[in-house]
């Protein structure tokens, strides 16, 4: 318990600057989704975390979530293993303006009650 | 029959021939020595955002007021060029030249980017070493005079010669190639400088735990004025580690060359719409 809160204070003091490439495909608003991890990608230039959300039809949408370099989110004791292969999780997002299932990731809250990354506020419920 | 007393002679003449000094390549007695020089020594990280001109973001977080703009002081020409490149931006069609990898950011950009920094100071040289792209950036300071423009050819970080005045390095970078070939920013909304820059650079700690760089740039072809813009960069706590970073290792984020457009690939490697 705690390293996990050693996890979330360095990540809540230090949040990590998107800066590969533009930012403006990013809109400001941000978005609630609950699903499955199917992927995360701890790789340079940008960590991506793969969700796969069920949506009211039933069908099953993988979004995209961007997060920063491994080298700085690994300073920060974000580490492979933090979002793992199956987990369910909610994810605080701010989604790309043109309504593709890409985001950059805020924050995620997890099953067991733990929140990776900057969760405050409130932001609407898909 | 060999002659073994001339064979000796000889391999001693010609040990003696390889291992004499060389002719002056020695350390200059007016360097600044090791002990004298600042201690920079540790993981540093940019502050603020990874734009020099906070004003030109849209939406939140960039001040609008006239008059605490940092929008550099543009020509006509030069301001209509960022005009248009801002208006690119504002459509995702105005790739950052970084985005495909490969290319350096160059200066003055190098002292706007993400992720950690050191700063290396040694008596004839200084060194910027970014995580981010990689990217190296080198000040000599061992007394050479900066290059004449005739001598230099435009590349992305220019060159770069300085000295210390106490606990202040200040250096002069020329040799930029600028906009020349549209690959080379100052930060993602599209500032730009010429050919013809000329930056000067004066860098020291203001405090245990802050850096500060502030660039004075003329132009004689992009600006009307120089330019002044500072940055400061954060000591991080002793004992982290740099790693490498490979642009090219998972870039998710191409740019499709006949629109400009950044593209986003999904995890099977096709562009997500």
């Amino acid at each position: 318990m705690k390293s996990l809160r050693v996890v979330l204070f360095a990540v809540l003091v230090a949040v990590p600057v998107l800066a590969h490439h533009s930012g403006a495909g990013f809109g400001e608003e941000t978005k609630v989704i609950t699903g499955t991890v199917k992927q995360f990608q701890f790789l340079n230039p940008h960590s991506w975390i793969q969700v796969e959300v069920t949506d009211k039809t039933g069908k099953v949408v993988e979004w995209s979530l961007e997060w920063g370099s491994p080298n700085q989110l690994g300073r920060q004791g974000i580490r492979p293993s933090t979002f793992p292969e199956g987990a369910k999780a909610t994810f605080k997002i701010r989604p790309v303006k043109t309504g593709a299932p890409v985001a950059a990731f805020q924050a995620a809250r997890f099953d067991d009650g733990h929140i990776v990354g900057k969760w405050e506020g409130g932001a609407p419920a898909e | 029959m060999l002659n073994v007393t001339r064979l000796v002679t000889w391999a001693a003449l010609g040990a003696a021939f390889v291992l004499a000094p060389g002719p002056g390549y020695g350390q200059s007695a007016a360097l600044t020595p090791f002990d004298k020089l600042p201690d920079w020594t540790g993981l540093w990280m940019m502050m603020g955002g990874t734009v020099f001109d906070t004003a030109t973001q849209t939406g939140k977080g960039g001040a609008v007021t006239p008059g605490v703009r940092e929008h550099p002081p543009y020509t006509e020409v030069y301001e209509k060029k960022y005009e248009e490149h801002l208006a690119k931006r504002d459509a995702n069609r105005f790739p950052d030249v970084i985005t495909n990898c490969g290319v350096p950011v160059g200066y003055p950009r190098i002292l706007n980017l993400p992720d950690a920094y050191e700063f290396m100071v040694r008596p004839e040289e200084f060194y910027i070493i970014t995580e981010n792209g990689p990217n190296t950036m080198r000040v000599y300071t061992d007394g050479r005079p900066l290059p004449k423009k005739e001598d230099t050819w435009g590349t992305y970080t220019g060159v770069s010669v300085g000295h210390w005045e106490g606990d202040t390095l200040v250096w002069e970078t020329t040799g930029l190639k600028g906009d020349r070939d549209n690959d080379s920013i100052l930060d993602r909304t599209g500032l730009i400088l010429s050919d013809a820059a000329h930056i000067t650079t004066r860098m020291r700690k203001i405090n245990d735990n802050t850096l500060q760089a502030v660039l004075t740039i003329e132009d004689s072809k992009a600006l009307t004025k120089p330019w002044v813009v500072t940055k400061q960069f954060r000591k991080q706590k002793p004992g982290l580690f740099m790693y490498d970073y490979g642009c090219a290792e998972n870039n998710r984020n191409p740019v499709d060359t006949s629109t400009g457009e950044t593209l986003v690939l999904g995890s099977d490697g096709k562009p997500v719409r």
